[in-house]
């Protein structure tokens, strides 16, 4: 009944779609493997734990969620701007600036039930805010996206930390933030492990914005201004205004995400120097994005795969001792690897609208 | 009683399954005469242009043999073909545009390339004249075309495929072409002319096949062929080619232009100052060789470009520099000249082309502006029915159209808007004769039911035939403005050309 592509061509498509991303990943294995190998390291028991620490075992698995859950809702942030042919990568700062949201509200005096309403409220607002910046310099004077949300990605981050280490740091531990209080926090689904439950929000955003995209006028006219401009503006769509639609929505998703990673992801709950725990969210998102070929269905499994591949890193460097260094360079290889089919397309698609 | 004449081509049974099952060709034989000019003749998707493959080596035949010159071929690419010396002229011409005619003829000569005749004198010899040193995006497609016969006579082509060749040819240039045409034949060249126009078949070929539907549906001389029998060979049926046309009873002014004028994109003026109006009940046409700022014109009344200066009413009303959706609901529906840039998203679904533009129509939506597919279904549906639209699933792409399928999906669109005034660009062309005849039937029923139609084309015949009035614009100019049936084809050529009315002894 779906006015789409009929289901046994999506089929196709997921399988299509499946096999590349494999191929993609033996490649990044093999290329990985020489490095590895390269550096006097094991790459087989690289590989073994990389994989065990991922999916090997229940922790490795929830470990691994707990990674995809903000990873698919930056995902789907860049998948809806590609959507209405924006080339938006602001997710970045925009999970920032929540996460600095979110602080603020917790630093507030406040009635405790009040806490998580105000760290949404407070940290997704900034960041729509944040994103509707690029949103509108782009409407009103033409500047691109890129340029735009790249600056606004540097802004974010130095108002983020000036703020963590001036204005909320903690007294007793000024290395962080304040932590956000016990009531501001989501709920743990599994003792002892990093699943928190904000991965049942991110995947009703993402179940939402794939009702929105294709099941209503809204996301008809999103995906109709990426599509074909000129077309659009002869059926009447408003250009301008759905693009800071479209900036607006995504500046929401990763508003979504950097707050709960900051009152959701245990053991911290609070911002750390350099925003190490929040750091690259945004930019996996946009692999995350190309994997999933810009569906927010295929989101999800791509943000589970992304996030397997951090939960694996860890247990690669513990068990495996691989250093740091390589196992970063291991997982952006393969991130890469990963990416590159998207991004072809991505190119592809661009050219051929001229 | 000459000799029996030599065959240059035989082709016998040829048949080709594409992959996804289409029968493109079923069983096809075909005889061309060395040194003649041989038509095919069909509509779109006939399968003229893949039989012209398969002889040009680009695509395999399922089955059936090719024999050129006697002998029996197989091709495994068009560099075969290109050794046996036939070649192959595309439709649009596929040169370097920031390259020289001259450039342009050497590119990819092998490294042991032997000339037969320099290059100079084929020039001499066939006439075709060409600036050598221009680069192509300076010259005109016609010089273009005729470029790329230099480059194909220059590898030494006896046999020359080509697919519709006049397409973006002006009248004087198709008539130079022509001759260029009539040149080479006496040169002993053989000449293969696809096309779906049946006055240019008549006038220049020695023999015409007509192909429907992937089989031969006929072949004569040409001599013996009247346009009535080729219509009729080529759709299956009898084909009015004169629409009837009662008297016009026309009304009121539904749309008024003032003195407008209208920029290109490069700031240049492409309309200067134009004034006309519409009543409701006529058909008014533009008439115009492409480029001549029509095409701006059309966007700026749609409120798809700016009007620089200059007023637009419509019904009584300012809507100069409007937005397209208020024109839509005030009740103009706009067939636009390019189907797949503007008329269409060729990556969106039939069934969510058939709403483009009337997405937000309450009839289609449930609360929360989410699309009641049922309603999209039923609008898509019907469209597909009533102007015969041949579509796989109303959910496939609209891609995946041929050609005469996506302009119908644009045109059964706007007429489902049920418009008073309905603005159409070139609402034919690459149209087939059914789709064509059909649609402009659809122009003629809104004028006889007293609506109203501005009617953009280049064909002459077809704003001749079907306005009651008609415009000439040159270079962003109206050269005059006649009732048509004062006027005739030649004037009307000669206002295209930029003389205007006053100059040619019309009042």
């Amino acid at each position: 009944m779906s006015l789409q592509l009929k289901l046994g061509e999506r089929y196709k498509e997921i399988l299509f779609s499946i096999s590349e991303v494999a191929l993609a990943t033996l490649i990044g294995i093999g290329i990985s493997a020489i490095l590895i190998k390269a550096g006097g390291y094991s790459p087989t028991s690289a590989f073994f734990y990389l994989f065990k620490g991922a999916f090997g075992n229940l922790y490795g698995l929830y470990t691994s969620l707990s990674y995809s859950t903000p990873l698919m809702l930056t995902g789907l942030a860049f998948a809806l701007s590609v959507r209405a042919g924006l080339f938006n990568i602001g997710a970045e700062g925009q999970v920032y600036i929540a996460a600095l949201g979110a602080i603020i509200a917790a630093s507030l005096a406040l009635p405790s039930y009040l806490y998580l309403l105000a760290e949404f409220a407070i940290g997704i607002g900034l960041a729509v805010m944040w994103s509707l910046f690029a949103g509108i310099l782009k409407v009103w004077k033409g500047v691109n996206e890129v340029v735009s949300t790249i600056m606004l990605n540097w802004i974010a981050y130095w108002v983020t930390e000036y703020s963590r280490s001036n204005i909320f740091y903690d007294p007793l531990s000024p290395d962080r933030t304040i932590r956000i209080p016990i009531t501001g926090r989501l709920p743990i689904l599994v003792e002892n492990t990093q699943l928190y439950s904000g991965i049942f929000i991110s995947l009703i955003v993402v179940i939402v914005t794939y009702v929105i995209l294709w099941k209503t006028a809204l996301g008809y006219e999103i995906r109709a201004v990426g599509l074909s401009p000129s077309a659009s503006k002869y059926a009447g769509i408003k250009y301008s205004l759905v693009a800071l639609e479209a900036f607006a929505l995504s500046g929401l998703f990763a508003g979504i995400a950097g707050v709960m990673e900051t009152i959701g992801r245990p053991p911290t709950y609070a911002i750390v120097t350099s925003l190490t725990n929040l750091v690259n969210l945004g930019f996996n998102g946009i692999t995350v994005s190309l994997i999933g070929r810009n569906n927010p269905i295929g989101i999800i499994p791509a943000s589970i795969f992304i996030g397997g591949l951090m939960a694996g890193a860890t247990s690669m460097q513990i068990f495996a001792g691989v250093p740091l260094e390589m196992v970063q360079a291991v997982q952006g290889i393969i991130v890469m690897v990963l990416a590159l089919p998207g991004i072809i397309r991505l190119i592809k698609s661009k050219i051929r609208r001229r | 009683m000459p000799p029996e004449k030599e065959v240059a081509i035989e082709m016998v049974n040829i048949s080709k399954v594409y992959p996804d099952g289409v029968l493109a060709l079923d069983k096809v034989s075909l005889t061309i005469y060395k040194g003649e000019i041989h038509g095919i003749l069909g509509e779109n998707g006939a399968g003229k242009t893949t039989l012209m493959r398969i002889l040009y080596g680009n695509i395999k035949p399922t089955g059936g043999k090719i024999k050129v010159f006697g002998k029996e071929v197989s091709f495994g690419s068009s560099k075969d073909a290109i050794k046996i010396g036939i070649g192959m002229v595309h439709q649009h011409p596929s040169l370097v545009p920031v390259f020289t005619a001259l450039e342009n003829i050497y590119l990819g000569l092998p490294s042991n390339f032997k000339e037969q005749v320099s290059l100079k004198e084929l020039i001499e010899r066939t006439g075709i004249k060409v600036p050598l040193e221009e680069r192509i995006e300076d010259v005109s497609l016609g010089i273009a075309q005729k470029v790329e016969i230099l480059k194909v006579l220059y590898r030494g082509a006896e046999i020359l495929i080509l697919d519709e060749p006049t397409t973006n040819m002006t009248v004087e240039e198709v008539k130079e072409f022509f001759s260029t045409l009539r040149n080479l034949k006496k040169m002993g060249k053989t000449i293969i002319f696809i096309s779906h126009k049946l006055k240019e078949v008549l006038d220049i070929t020695d023999n015409i096949t007509v192909l429907r539907r992937g089989k031969v549906s006929g072949s004569l001389p040409t001599s013996q062929a009247t346009p009535e029998e080729l219509a009729k060979l080529m759709v299956g049926r009898e084909v009015f080619l004169k629409l009837e046309k009662q008297g016009s009873r026309p009304g009121e002014k539904i749309l008024r232009v003032e003195d407008l004028w209208v920029k290109r994109n490069d700031g240049s003026w492409a309309v200067k100052g134009v004034s006309f109006e519409v009543r409701y009940g006529e058909i008014f046409g533009i008439a115009g060789v492409e480029g001549n700022g029509q095409s701006e014109l059309i966007e700026a009344i749609t409120g798809l470009r700016r009007a620089e200066r200059g007023k637009v009413f419509f019904k009584g009303e300012n809507v100069t520099n409007a937005h397209p959706l208020k024109l839509y609901t005030m009740g103009l529906a706009h067939i636009p000249e390019d189907r797949q840039k503007t008329g269409l998203i060729l990556d969106m679904s039939v069934a969510e082309n058939s709403i483009l533009g009337i997405h937000r129509k309450r009839d289609f939506l449930r609360p929360m502006m989410i699309f009641n597919e049922n309603k999209i279904k039923e609008h898509v549906e019907r469209l597909i029915q009533q102007y015969e639209i041949v579509v796989s699933k109303i959910n496939a792409p609209a891609r995946s159209l041929s050609g005469g399928n996506q302009q119908k999906v644009v045109v059964g669109r706007e007429f489902s808007k049920t418009p008073d005034l309905i603005i159409a660009s070139q609402p034919t062309r690459g149209l087939d004769v059914g789709a064509t005849e059909y649609i402009r039937s659809l122009l003629l029923k809104m004028r006889n039911n007293g609506k109203a139609v501005l009617l953009m084309s280049s064909d002459i015949d077809e704003v001749m035939g079907l306005s009651d009035r008609v415009a000439v614009i040159y270079e962003g100019e109206f050269m005059g403005i006649s009732e048509t049936s004062s006027v005739s084809e030649k004037e009307i050529g000669m206002m295209m050309g930029g003389y205007k009315m006053g100059e040619i002894g019309i009042k």
